[in-house]
């Protein structure tokens, strides 16, 4: 067998443990770092949406600043704010001062000495622009021939953090950023205790009672999944109406109750790898349908139920079509993914406060993701594998 | 199936459909106050200060009618004809929509409540308005549908920074004045004017003008002109007033039309002086707010956005001459009852509300000059106090002597899909180098009449 | 997953053996378990639906409701003199056919790599692949129109380090799609997540066993992972064809205020919607989404066909 072979050769390279020990921290530092680039590139649209929030309007719209949040180097003279750049003087571009505020051409006397300066502009000018030096600003302007726009500029370090609490004030409102995180949470999670208690009752009827025509019915389920949403946007829409429910939590919480396809389906599929002889056993013992449902049953698919209850988190968080045609009369009833939407106005759009804001709302999500994910993995692995 | 079961389904098949069925019918009765809902969207409305003033307004009306709750709705502007749809085709239309426009109106032709008999029995007093603004809201039918609120004329917002680096003089704030030419030379302000002085305050990266030889296209920095937020018929407007659809019910594109369409073209994509749809899209231009980036010399646009720069340093002046003839659109927005609404007359009463005692508060932050001779006074001294580096109001009243005629906002047959066929237009000439606007425009007209003709 | 032979198999048990009581308490129970998605499905699902169905034979219309008529067919037959029909199903065919591919195989290699034995900080990683899914439509849009923006934007600036002329991304008419290839792809979190718990869920034994063999890593992952973790993939792969014919949001938003790149996005549902809400056709509108809903039928209807030949799968029920 030449595999056998093979095998044997390979320990001849790295024949000590000691090696092999070396050869696991190379190959785990070069994966891990490569796994790292690739992320950085993943989340570079994350470093965009940072350094966005921490911005000025002012530098979102100069393209010449630099990517990171700053602020350009300005001086104040005389109650005025004024930027400051670096003015090469020389040959080509020749400066001189002009103490009466005239226009003048060429002073012999009082021109600069080559060189770099540090000025403050205060007239610009196409080919040619006013400057004062900050630190001796009674000498006068200096005339400097050139372009301004090809100077540069000492652009310093500044993120702007007061816009985290301007998002989080949201001075249009008479609510702050909180009422949108709790009615974002209350939502996600009076959804979730339904889909869980809903979705786990029905994966139950399926996986374990004879039903007549319940591959029927599964099969129906299953097809619901196909269905485009638009197909019953407005007909549920007009129903809710009748129902009063309309500017309320209720169509994106109370439909929850009834169960849908993709969580019965995940349910479903993980009771089946779960052997029937416990609840047989249980059967024997005189145990009803629900008993067994909830002392047998519920202990072991506690992941499975884990990954419908961060499935349905991660749902809410993300609906954006539903809250806004339920609750477009209720802005205090908004979860952030609408909310969000008021500083993205035609006429006053505010880039900055939207970073802001989807930044805050993703801390907690992120963090129980983070927490949730071996249950959420391991639900995953057991209704994953067909049986 | 069982029997059993068999009977429970169709017991609730037909309970859910019997639910669904009735329910447009048997709407309850509330003993207490009758709601009221104000729907905002269709136009302005959606900025800061404006959802501030409005919820003031609902708090102040609510405080002072015990019979009525007025609930405000408000939806960004670019979902909010898909949520009103959603709601009237549900049933769940709101009472008053507004403040809405002509173009926001024609999406709903015909699903506004005629206002004469609410006029007529509570002896409304139309004396306080233009007669010729309160016509301007009878539809073909008859129905008055609106009453006079606020117009908006247009004119160009300069940016007086850029006028000074560029060493160019102002333009104009009176009809017939000429510009002066940097060389003193006094010239007519037309088009022609504006492509001249536009190309010399658009400039790229290393200050080179759109005039200059080694100027790059590829990196501007600033930009001459623009008009700001309108579509192909509001653009096209300004070189004489007109529509697609003649009085038989026929596509055209008039000539003078044509003539914005090669000019504006040629601005773009050969003069460099106007943006193209990158530009106007990135962060440069603030994703098309351009006035409000301060990176574009003059914006042709309307009094609602006087609020949309944060800087001082801008002015007004009066719209150029094409042929001799001056052209400033008009847009005007109101307030409007739909058709479906359970309780007209409480209806009438918030709408008159907001027409008469709430006016003033809202029209300042709308930016709308008063339909209403009485309250025109107070108006311009409001917008002193907020913007108190001093601006030429006397040019928004000036241009309000030039509105075009037809609107540019006109109905048309099948208006929805007509607007997005010629907005695909404004989108290829904007966005595309090398198109062919003759063929192109030949293309629109053809696409146009059989959207015509598809209307019943 | 039998959902095919689970329907034939209650089609093909017609000659019914009398129940006994035992078994009738069963289906009792059965019944009231069920009951909660029975009764969602009638008032949520069927009732909207069939409602729909009944407006697609009218000539409803919000601006004229009072003098809605049954019309028959017609608003089927129209769709076949509708130029911008064929177009708009073009459309999303071609970008069904560009993104499928994509949806499928990033995830697998992303999820490989999370799998890793030699990764650290898995969990790390594990999160922060995911976060992008979490990110509201609103946000995410923003922050792609300012990332590709070909004035100052990162996409381009990073690009021009590498000595790239990057491309005007979202406002070409080729572009505009790989665009939106890269926001779809970014904000995949949840197939990523099950495929890597898939991988997670081989029995080690296999693993140890394809060692003993002598197969290499790359003959492992073609021989062990990919054939145990085929359900995985052909759920998202079931859900990619569902997603991808449905595909509007994105660029709707994206190019709400903007207009798109010469009508390039106007995918088949996007032109659904507009029906529905902006030209207030909403009869047309309906008559469009359930033609959608017969090819996404029709479609994974094939993908299930075919799955026997590759779908790996453990004993049967």
């Amino acid at each position: 067998m030449p595999n056998t072979e093979e095998k044997m050769k390979k320990p001849n390279y790295f024949s000590s443990v000691l090696n092999k020990r070396m050869r696991g921290w190379v190959v785990g530092g070069l994966v891990t770092m490569f796994a790292l680039i690739l992320l950085l590139a993943w989340l570079a649209p994350f470093g965009y949406m940072i350094s966005t929030s921490l911005k000025t309007q002012l530098q979102i719209s100069d393209i010449t600043a630099p990517l990171w949040p700053a602020a350009p180097n300005q001086v104040e003279i005389e109650g005025q704010t004024y930027d400051v750049f670096t003015v090469p003087v020389g040959e080509a571009s020749p400066a001189w001062f002009d103490v009466n505020g005239d226009e003048v051409q060429d002073p012999d006397e009082a021109s600069l000495a080559n060189g770099d300066y540090e000025l403050a502009i205060v007239e610009r000018g196409r080919e040619s622009s006013k400057f004062v030096d900050p630190n001796d600003a009674a000498a006068g302007a200096i005339h400097w021939v050139g372009r301004w726009r090809t100077l540069s500029t000492a652009w310093r370090f500044e993120p702007q953090w007061q816009n985290y609490a301007e998002a989080w004030e949201l001075p249009s409102r008479p609510f702050t950023f909180a009422t949108l995180l709790y009615n974002t949470f209350a939502i996600a999670v009076l959804g979730i205790i339904g889909t869980v208690i809903s979705c786990t009752l029905v994966a139950y009827g399926f996986s374990r009672f004879r039903i007549p025509g319940k591959g029927l019915l599964f099969g129906l389920l299953v097809s619901t999944i196909f269905l485009p949403r638009i197909v019953v946007t407005v007909p549920t829409y007009a129903l809710f109406i009748q129902f009063g429910w309309v500017g309320t939590w209720l169509p994106l919480i109370l439909p929850h109750f009834f169960a849908n396809a993709y969580n019965v389906f995940w349910l479903r599929q993980y009771l089946m790898t779960i052997p029937r002889e416990m609840d047989e056993a249980a059967m024997i013992d005189g145990a009803g349908p629900l008993q067994i449902l909830w002392f047998v049953i519920i202990p072991q698919i506690m992941p499975a139920i884990i990954t419908v209850a961060l499935f349905h988190m991660v749902f809410a968080f993300r609906d954006f079509f539903e809250p806004l045609i339920y609750l477009s009369s209720r802005p205090e009833l908004q979860p952030i993914s609408v909310g969000v939407q008021q500083f993205n106005a035609l006429f006053g759009q505010r880039p900055e406060l939207i970073q802001t804001m989807a930044l805050l709302g993703l801390i907690l999500p992120v963090l129980i993701f983070f927490v949730a994910q071996r249950a959420f993995t391991r639900g995953i692995v057991y209704t994953g594998v067909d049986k | 199936m069982t029997k059993h079961s068999q009977i429970l389904l169709g017991l609730l098949v037909v309970g859910s459909l019997l639910l669904a069925a009735c329910g447009a019918a048997a709407t309850p009765t509330p003993s207490g106050p009758v709601t009221i809902r104000w729907f905002v969207g269709l136009g302005t409305g959606q900025q800061p200060e404006q959802l501030e003033a409005q919820e003031a307004v609902v708090a102040e009306f609510n405080a002072s009618h015990d019979d009525i709750e007025l609930v405000l709705e408000v939806v960004n502007n670019d979902v909010a004809s898909d949520t009103l749809s959603t709601e009237i085709a549900a049933g769940n239309a709101p009472d008053i929509v507004g403040p809405v426009g002509v173009a926001g109106s024609n999406l709903f032709t015909g699903l506004f409540l005629d206002l004469q008999p609410l006029i007529d029995s509570t002896n409304y007093d139309l004396s306080d308005y233009d007669p010729a603004t309160v016509e301007f809201y009878r539809d073909p039918s008859g129905a008055l549908t609106g009453l006079p609120f606020g117009v908006y004329p247009s004119f160009i917002y300069y940016n007086t920074t850029l006028f000074d680096e560029a060493g160019l003089n102002y333009p104009p704030h009176a009809v017939g004045e000429p510009y002066v030419m940097p060389d003193g030379t006094e010239v007519e302000w037309n088009y022609d004017t504006i492509r001249e002085i536009g190309m010399l305050l658009t400039v790229d990266a290393n200050g080179a003008d759109a005039t200059s030889p080694d100027f790059d296209p590829a990196n501007i920095v600033q930009f001459g002109w623009h008009t700001q937020w309108t579509d192909p018929r509001g653009e096209a407007t300004q070189f004489g007033a007109g529509n697609f659809v003649d009085a038989d019910g026929n596509a055209v594109v008039p000539d003078q039309w044509a003539d914005y369409y090669h000019w504006a073209y040629e601005g773009i994509w050969t003069d460099h002086f106007i943006p193209n749809d990158t530009y106007l899209n990135s962060d440069l231009l603030v994703q098309g707010n351009t006035f409000g980036s301060g990176h574009v010399a003059m914006v042709a646009l309307h009094l609602w956005c006087h609020g949309c720069y944060s800087g001082t340093d801008f002015n007004l002046a009066v719209m150029p001459a094409n042929n001799g003839v001056t052209t400033a659109k008009l847009h005007a927005d109101t307030f409007k009852i739909m058709a479906s609404t359970q309780h007209p007359e409480q209806a009438f009463t918030v709408l008159s509300y907001l027409l008469d005692e709430a006016a003033n508060d809202l029209l300042l932050v709308y930016g709308a000059m008063p339909a209403r001779f009485s309250l025109q006074g107070d108006y311009f001294t409001t917008l002193d106090a907020a913007h108190a580096q001093g601006v030429d109001w006397d040019v928004a009243v000036a241009m309000l002597g030039y509105p075009d005629n037809p609107n540019h906002e006109a109905n048309m047959p099948n208006f929805a899909r007509a607007v997005e066929r010629y907005n695909e237009f404004q989108s290829l000439y904007r966005g595309t180098e090398g198109v062919d606007i003759d063929a192109e425009l030949a293309r629109l007209v053809a696409d146009l009449q059989a959207i015509f003709d598809s209307a019943e | 997953m039998a959902i095919g032979e689970r329907i034939l198999a209650t089609f093909k048990r017609s000659p019914k053996p009398p129940k006994s009581p035992l078994q009738r308490h069963e289906t009792r129970w059965g019944l009231i378990f069920l009951a909660p998605w029975i009764f969602g499905f009638l008032v949520f699902i069927l009732l909207p639906t069939l409602a729909t169905l009944v407006f697609s034979f009218t000539d409803y219309s919000i601006l004229h409701v009072s003098e809605t008529r049954f019309i028959g067919l017609d608003n089927y037959t129209r769709m076949l003199s509708d130029p911008i029909v064929g177009q708009s199903l073009m459309r999303t065919l071609t970008f069904f056919v560009m993104a499928f591919p994509l949806a499928i195989f990033i995830p697998i290699g992303l999820a490989a790599l999370l799998n890793s034995e030699h990764l650290r900080f898995r969990r790390f990683f594990t999160t922060f692949f995911y976060m992008p899914y979490m990110v509201p439509l609103v946000s995410a849009v923003l922050i792609w129109g300012g990332f590709l923006s070909p004035t100052g934007g990162w996409m381009n600036r990073l690009l021009e380090t590498i000595g790239i002329q990057g491309p005007d991304w979202l406002r070409s008419t080729t572009w505009v799609y790989w665009s939106l290839l890269i926001v779809g792809i970014w904000g995949n979190g949840n197939a990523i997540v099950t495929t890597l718990a898939g991988m997670e869920g081989v029995p080690r034994e296999l693993y140890e066993a394809a060692k003993m063999e002598g197969a290499g890593s790359f003959a492992t992952f073609r021989h062990v992972t990919l054939p145990m973790i085929s359900p995985i993939i052909f759920y998202n792969l079931t859900l990619a064809s569902v997603g991808l014919f449905q595909y509007f949001l994105e660029p709707y938003v994206l190019f709400a205020q903007a207009g798109d790149p010469g009508g390039s996005t106007l995918f088949f549902p996007m032109y659904l919607f507009q029906n529905f809400f902006q030209f207030q056709e909403m009869a047309y509108g309906a008559a469009l989404a359930w033609v959608l809903f017969l090819i996404i039928l029709a479609f994974t209807a094939v993908w299930f066909a075919l799955r026997k030949f590759w779908v790996y799968e453990a004993e049967r029920e």
